[in-house]
């Protein structure tokens, strides 16, 4: 699929980063995603973080001007996202709704 | 009957707790310790967080001997604190909620203390000195907001305290506070220091540059006074201040019952200084151990139990973090 707005952030010479993370269920990828989004990047100017979720796949997508603040988006992210896939693993399976 | 679990984790201490309608069932926590001279760091304090959390979660579960089925409602501290810290808990509150199909509830920070305090103590309508790392207030119930009185205009007394223990490079275990605590006990002589009380509010920053300045390099050295005796004569000083200020809000507020709350109302000595005022005005102080006292999970399952229980919940979309939350901001709907 393609990254909407691709083209234009290739001419502005913006930086791109994917993640696609698959989960066991929809139902998992939906708790995470709600998890995760409630909180706005920290930074104000320079990043954006599109979070989306798509059947079981979590998908996050990244545009940043500068390397060093892509880092510590992505790199907090990760954190942020282990700890939920570690919460789920020790107190998961959801319950039946 | 309604049981609730509350995370707590918006400085360096993480705990989980579990209340059923007034009785702790559970309550375990950990604190991340620094070295001397060093204070935590939001990132560090998080990755800390990060690792213990669920360990910590599980043996709150076990300690209480409850199932996530008889849970009825998660509770976080939703603020103030710090940035990372704060959604390192929410991040794991938000999950569970969601994998036990169970309401989630945002709670001020400040009035989990005040709620626990109530709770532990069975103090009614007390006029509340919360004293923290992070926080300084007095604070009186009216009309559906708790109130604040009086407060720091800069830091927070237990920064205070924090930041002259790493200055004199006394260890932050188990606390920069007790150690200061213990150590006063040992000094021979008070020392004069600025004493800053603005109308209701306090300020604390001078004196800490004051001793930074004066004493750590001219006295310290020259044998004019110990360490101890430093010691001794900050909290004689800070306290005084603190209770002060509470005297005045309660002539305000006509109150007869003073409850201090937060990390730094387990000094005894402060207990001590309260009790005396207290005597005169013949009114009663309330005050806990460190065990509710300092930062704990109870403490956030209390003000959710309140919350929860007079209708309240927190949709996931708006269970944001903010590290600033004043505790007036809160529409209090569990008090007439």
């Amino acid at each position: 699929m393609a990254v909407p707005g691709e083209e234009n952030n290739h001419k502005q010479g913006k930086l791109e980063f994917a993640l696609d993370v698959p989960f066991p269920s929809t139902r998992e990828a939906s708790i995470a995603f709600k998890s995760l989004i409630p909180d706005r990047e920290p930074r104000k100017g320079g990043i954006s973080k599109e979070i989306t979720v798509s059947d079981s796949t979590l998908s996050v997508r990244w545009r940043a001007d500068e390397t060093r603040i892509l880092r510590v988006s992505v790199g907090s992210f990760m954190d942020h996202l282990t700890l939920v896939m570690e919460t789920m693993e020790a107190f998961g399976p959801p319950v039946p709704v | 009957m309604t049981v609730v679990i509350g995370f707590e984790g918006s400085a360096n201490k993480i705990g989980v707790g579990i209340i059923r309608d007034g009785e702790v069932l559970s309550n375990p926590r950990r604190t991340y310790i620094t070295p001397p001279g060093q204070g935590f760091l939001p990132s560090d304090t998080a990755r800390h967080h990060r690792g213990v959390i669920l360990t910590v979660l599980k043996e709150a579960l076990e300690e209480a001997g409850i199932k996530p089925d008889d849970i009825d409602c998660v509770a976080y501290t939703k603020g103030p604190g710090m940035g990372a810290p704060l959604v390192t808990v929410a991040l794991v509150a938000r999950t569970v909620a969601q994998l036990w199909a169970k309401p989630l509830l945002g709670v001020n920070h400040c009035i989990g203390h005040i709620e626990m305090g109530r709770l532990i103590t069975q103090a009614n309508n007390p006029t509340v000195l919360y004293v923290s790392g992070g926080n300084t207030q007095v604070i009186a119930y009216s009309e559906r907001r708790y109130r604040i009185f009086g407060e720091t205009i800069d830091i927070a007394v237990g920064n205070c305290l924090d930041r002259f223990a790493r200055v004199i490079k006394i260890s932050n275990d188990p606390s920069p506070g007790y150690n200061i605590e213990q150590m006063a006990k040992r000094g021979k002589q008070y020392v004069e220091l600025p004493y800053t009380v603005k109308g209701m509010d306090v300020s604390f920053s001078g004196i800490l540059s004051y001793i930074e300045v004066t004493f750590t390099s001219k006295m310290l050295t020259s044998d004019q006074c110990t360490a101890e005796d430093l010691c001794f004569s900050l909290q004689e000083t800070l306290f005084s201040m603190l209770v002060e200020i509470t005297e005045r809000a309660m002539a305000h507020c006509g109150s007869q019952e003073v409850l201090i709350v937060g990390g730094v109302g387990c000094n005894i000595r402060l207990q001590e200084m309260m009790g005396v005022m207290c005597k005169e005005r013949g009114a009663k102080l309330f005050a806990t151990d460190e065990r509710f006292c300092i930062d704990n999970g109870a403490m956030i399952a209390q003000a959710g139990w309140e919350m929860f229980r007079s209708g309240q919940v927190t949709e996931l979309s708006d269970s944001w973090i903010t590290q600033r939350y004043r505790t007036d901001e809160v529409e209090v709907t569990w008090r007439d």
